[in-house]
């Protein structure tokens, strides 16, 4: 089973953010660089290091770590808390 | 292809990132990587090569991707992105002067010919089969439009590979007029267009969509963002675009080194005996069978074959005598070096007999020892296989870049004779009278203007040629076209055949005008290394000198600039005359002034160009 700390981990090398970044800090409207190319390239950067495929409705609700984290969390990658 | 024998000239830090993106497929790891790039020296990074991509689906969200991988040629890569599906438009408004190195076209049927992913929906099989060959239609004016606008530029065109997703696959195999069938005819036409025109290419996305295929599509990301890759599919289009492309750069390597015992048959003929050897039609002789086969056919295409074996002769030569099965010959080898000395040293002899650098070798041999001596001893030398297993030996010979390029000349085919033929020569050569011995070759030289004809090979030997080259400079075609366009410029092709034959196109001379009036100044001035030695340089000097002179030229300025390959023409403008006025550590400038023509060498005749051969 992964940990979420990887996911965490992930957005901030993704996005660049500083490595203190907290979690709930991860959001679409606080970041400018997460616009539409930015998350079809999340989408796929998700897809491959968590070995996952995202319906449609699921990848309507990857718009900050909560929400991602809590996509994971439905599809077994990550433990329930 | 193996990533990192392309990326061995690059620190380690750099390379780890790398390989780490290419492992993970990663965007944030090949941003990280893109980034330690962008930290290294230029002069590092390989050569500039800005590169169009027109594209029918959507590239940009792994426009990073491509990116690296075409870094990793290496190469500093820019990278243009047409607007989307928009390639007559883009091509008709990208003309002039800031043309780039090459232009990619890539397609796929879902924007190209939709209907025919619902046939019966729209016409079959009559209407359907029209839309085929409006398709068909297109591709042609495509190409002629690119020849129009950008004629110089040279022209990659995608094959269309078959869909992923699509319904009814069993009918779509059954009909010439449909899916399978029609992808087939319109990939067979850019097959053609490739054959028939020079600088035009195919970069077979269909061939690679057949290897990788399933796995690396996604339906989603193309509805989201018409963007049919995962992750792991971008990667590996990427280098699969950049395998393509890295010809345009890179020479081919142009020997292969290879041991005999357990590589070309199993066993060891020194002690296991001529009769317990693997060799034939059954496992495992048959996998050493196919290496044979790959052999004789690199061989074939213009790879030279050297011989490196520690076996007593008379042992070595027995297989190739007495085995029924043999493939190779003992002929087909372009030198052998059977002896007990070090692998190593009998590969830098054998370098010197070819008169090629040593990074023009790849080396193979089962030993786990001789292949990390080598490593260790001579860098340059790429060891092809990385264990004895003889499978793996043939899989490394399948998917190796190093002989890769995109076209296969006369010459190339013709090369092995050639160097056979040089050999001779040079044991005839020994102990006679140099110039006896040249004249004796009866040479006869053309001088041609370089043209369409030759620019193929021209182009090739301004890429590869490394001893005798005066300058080293890496021109693209599309570069020597432009030189070409200037008033005033000479570009001049030296064929050479002597008593063995025809040697094809062995020495270039490339003369732009100068800043004054009356100036003429040598850019490019090289010399195959069949041809070295024999005075082919003082033909095509001579014949430069009288252009010169017949065009007014009051005076000639060249530079020799240094490599660590060159040494052998440091001296050959003070020998021509020319009067050397700036010298610095690694470049020498030179001056002629007046122009004076110079008698040819006496043993070469100068034949006069037959216009039925224009």
């Amino acid at each position: 089973m992964q940990t979420s700390d990887s996911l965490v981990q992930l957005l901030v090398e993704f996005f660049d953010l500083p490595a203190d970044t907290r979690p709930e800090e991860i959001a679409q409207p606080a970041i400018p660089k997460w616009d539409s190319l930015a998350m079809v390239q999340l989408i796929t950067e998700l897809q491959g290091r968590f070995g996952v495929e995202f319906d449609l409705e699921e990848i309507q609700t990857l718009r900050s770590y909560r929400e991602i984290h809590d996509t994971l969390v439905r599809k077994g990658v990550f433990a329930r808390a | 292809m193996s990533l990192v024998d392309w990326i061995a000239g690059f620190p380690e830090l750099q390379r780890t990132a790398i390989v780490d993106a290419a492992e993970t497929a990663s965007l944030a790891k090949v941003r990280r990587a893109l980034r330690l790039l962008d930290e290294m020296p230029k002069e590092k990074r390989g050569r500039a090569l800005s590169v169009e991509l027109l594209s029918t689906f959507n590239l940009e969200p792994f426009l990073p991707v491509l990116q690296l991988a075409l870094n990793c040629i290496p190469s500093r890569a820019d990278l243009r992105l047409a607007p989307l599906n928009d390639l007559e438009g883009y091509i008709t408004q990208n003309t002039g002067a800031d043309q780039s190195d090459v232009r990619v076209i890539i397609w796929r049927i879902e924007e190209v010919l939709p209907e025919m992913l619902y046939p019966f929906s729209n016409g079959f099989p009559v209407q359907l089969s029209r839309r085929t060959e409006e398709v068909i239609n297109r591709v042609q004016r495509l190409v002629k439009l690119h020849e129009a606008n950008a004629a110089v530029t040279p022209l990659f065109v995608s094959t269309i590979a078959l869909p992923v997703h699509f319904s009814n696959p069993l009918f779509a195999s059954q009909h010439a007029i449909a899916l399978c069938g029609a992808v087939a005819h319109i990939n067979r036409t850019i097959y053609d267009i490739a054959t028939q025109r020079s600088g035009v290419y195919v970069f077979d996305i269909c061939r690679w969509a057949a290897l990788e295929g399933k796995l690396h599509a996604d339906a989603l990301l193309d509805f989201v963002a018409r963007q049919p890759l995962s992750g792991r599919g971008q990667l590996a289009f990427a280098f699969f675009l950049a395998r393509c492309l890295r010809p345009l750069l890179m020479p081919a390597r142009k020997v292969l080194a290879v041991d005999l015992d357990d590589t070309l048959w199993g066993g060891v003929v020194g002690e296991d005996g001529l009769e317990n050897l693997k060799l034939g039609h059954d496992f495992p002789g048959n996998v050493h069978l196919r290496i044979q086969r790959e052999l004789v056919e690199l061989r074939k295409r213009g790879i030279l074959l050297v011989l490196l074996s520690k076996n007593n002769e008379a042992d070595a030569r027995q297989p190739f005598d007495c085995l029924p099965d043999m493939l190779l010959k003992w002929e087909d080898f372009a030198l052998r070096k059977v002896n007990w000395r070090p692998k190593h040293e009998n590969l830098r002899e054998a370098a010197q007999e070819l008169g090629l650098g040593l990074d023009s070798f790849v080396f193979v041999d089962d030993s786990d020892y001789e292949r990390e001596q080598m490593r260790q001893l001579i860098p340059e030398v790429l060891i092809l296989n990385t264990s004895s297993d003889p499978l793996h030996t043939l899989n490394c010979l399948w998917t190796t870049d190093a002989f890769d390029s995109l076209t296969i000349t006369e010459e190339d085919r013709r090369r092995h004779d050639d160097y056979r033929v040089r050999t001779a020569r040079d044991v005839q050569a020994h102990g006679n009278d140099l110039e006896d011995f040249l004249r004796s070759l009866q040479m006869e030289v053309t001088i041609e203007e370089l043209g369409p004809a030759n620019m193929e090979r021209a182009v090739a030997m301004i890429g590869k040629t490394n001893q005798f080259n005066l300058t080293t400079r890496r021109h693209s075609r599309a570069q020597v076209q432009a030189m070409l366009a200037a008033p005033g410029s000479i570009g001049l092709a030296l064929r050479l055949r002597d008593r063995f034959g025809d040697q094809g196109i062995v020495a270039i001379l490339l003369a732009t005008p100068g800043a004054q009036d009356c100036t003429l100044v040598v850019d490019s001035f090289l010399v195959s290394c069949r041809a070295l030695g024999r005075g082919v340089e003082d033909a095509l000097w001579t014949a430069l000198m009288e252009r010169a002179s017949q065009a007014g030229v009051r005076k000639v300025l060249a530079q020799y600039l240094a490599t660590p390959k060159n040494a052998i023409v440091a001296k050959l403008y003070d020998r021509f005359g020319l009067q050397p006025i700036e010298q610095g550590p690694s470049s020498t400038r030179y001056i002629l002034e007046p122009v004076e023509r110079r008698p040819r060498p006496a043993w070469i005749h100068i034949k006069k160009k037959d216009n039925a051969n224009q």
